[in-house]
């Protein structure tokens, strides 16, 4: 299996994509291993840090992906700009289900999450920087999110909202400017005070 | 300088935050894994074998008719032998009709005008080296 794995190892998103529809589990073992934690991390942000519903999502997310693969057309999207288009949808429609609690008592991530980080100045960060994400509009919060944390480019997340390029630049600029407002509150209590 | 919150942060303090949070990635749990992976095998599309070839033994007559081509074949080949006996049981002067005259000039069967095969094909038959034998 390790060897059939390595061979693939080369292969894009979207032919590891085919291989499966053709039947191949271990090209969906592959791309379960590259997917599953991008699509995990980029719900995670979206859901405020909610850990369990952001798995929820995942699966979802991936199931729906192997339900796509018999019928997947060739050049048309990336595998990862389509998956995280059905993970913005998907978690925009909890968060719309949401809206009745209150925005502060959702604030911040919950305490006590496994995480790869052990620098206690970056697990500070990384929290805050959930908190601000939070409080930013849902649009605004996922261009930020996709532009600055996953690495998306702005025709790629315009692919994945269904918006312009421009209306993109728009959103992510207002977003920025919302969280070093926001941040700069939290300097001090950051360790930011001096230079 | 002391920055105070009514600063906005700049653009690089505000890339550490996003340099934390990408750093801050919690991997699946090994039970979210087992479950997408038994969603992949649940919806892994069948693909039909391709057929392989059948070995079953023909007749005699199947043979036949498999190697002259079917049906098609046996079509074009009672045509054929129809439009053989047709030609060859019609009199000449149909096939005079039909050649529009080239094949055999003049009135075949009302004249007298006999020709013998040596007159159409004067060397065929060696008329030409008895000639010269004679001579």
């Amino acid at each position: 299996m390790n060897m059939a794995l390595d061979a693939y190892e080369g292969a894009s998103d979207e032919a590891l994509l085919v291989l499966y529809g053709n039947g191949d589990a271990v090209a969906a073992q592959l791309l379960t291993q590259r997917l599953a934690p991008r699509v995990l991390g980029f719900a995670t942000r979206l859901l405020s840090g909610d850990r369990a519903e952001a798995e929820d999502v995942t699966q979802e997310a991936m199931l729906r992906l192997w339900k796509q693969a018999a019928s997947w057309r060739s050049g048309e999207a990336q595998v990862s700009t389509w998956l995280y288009r059905v993970v913005s949808n998907l978690c925009t429609d909890r968060l719309r289900k949401r809206r009745t609690v209150d925005l502060d008592a959702a604030g911040d991530p919950e305490d006590g999450q496994p995480s790869a980080v052990e620098n206690m100045m970056d697990v500070d960060r990384a929290t805050a920087l959930q908190g601000a994400l939070n409080r930013l509009p849902d649009r605004q919060k996922v261009a930020v999110t996709l532009r600055h944390i996953e690495g998306a480019t702005n025709p790629e997340i315009a692919q994945i909202m269904g918006i312009s390029v421009e209306a993109v630049e728009s959103l992510t600029a207002r977003g920025k400017r919302a969280l070093a407002k926001d941040l700069a509150g939290r300097r001090e209590e950051l360790g930011y005070g001096e230079d | 300088m002391v920055k105070t919150d009514k600063q906005p942060m700049q653009d690089n303090e505000l890339d550490l935050f996003f340099d934390a949070a990408r750093r801050d990635v919690a991997a699946p749990s090994d039970t979210l894994m087992a479950a997408i992976m038994a969603d992949a095998q649940a919806q892994m599309p069948v693909v039909e074998p391709l057929p392989t070839s059948k070995t079953h033994k023909m007749g005699l007559f199947a043979s036949i008719w498999s190697a002259i081509g079917g049906l098609p074949a046996a079509a074009s080949l009672a045509t054929a032998t129809v439009a053989g006996v047709w030609i060859g049981f019609t009199q000449p002067v149909q096939l005079e009709t039909l050649s529009g005259g080239l094949v055999l000039a003049g009135d075949y069967v009302t004249t007298d005008t006999t020709y013998a095969l040596e007159d159409l094909a004067p060397g065929y038959l060696g008329t030409t080296l008895f000639a010269e034998d004679e001579g």
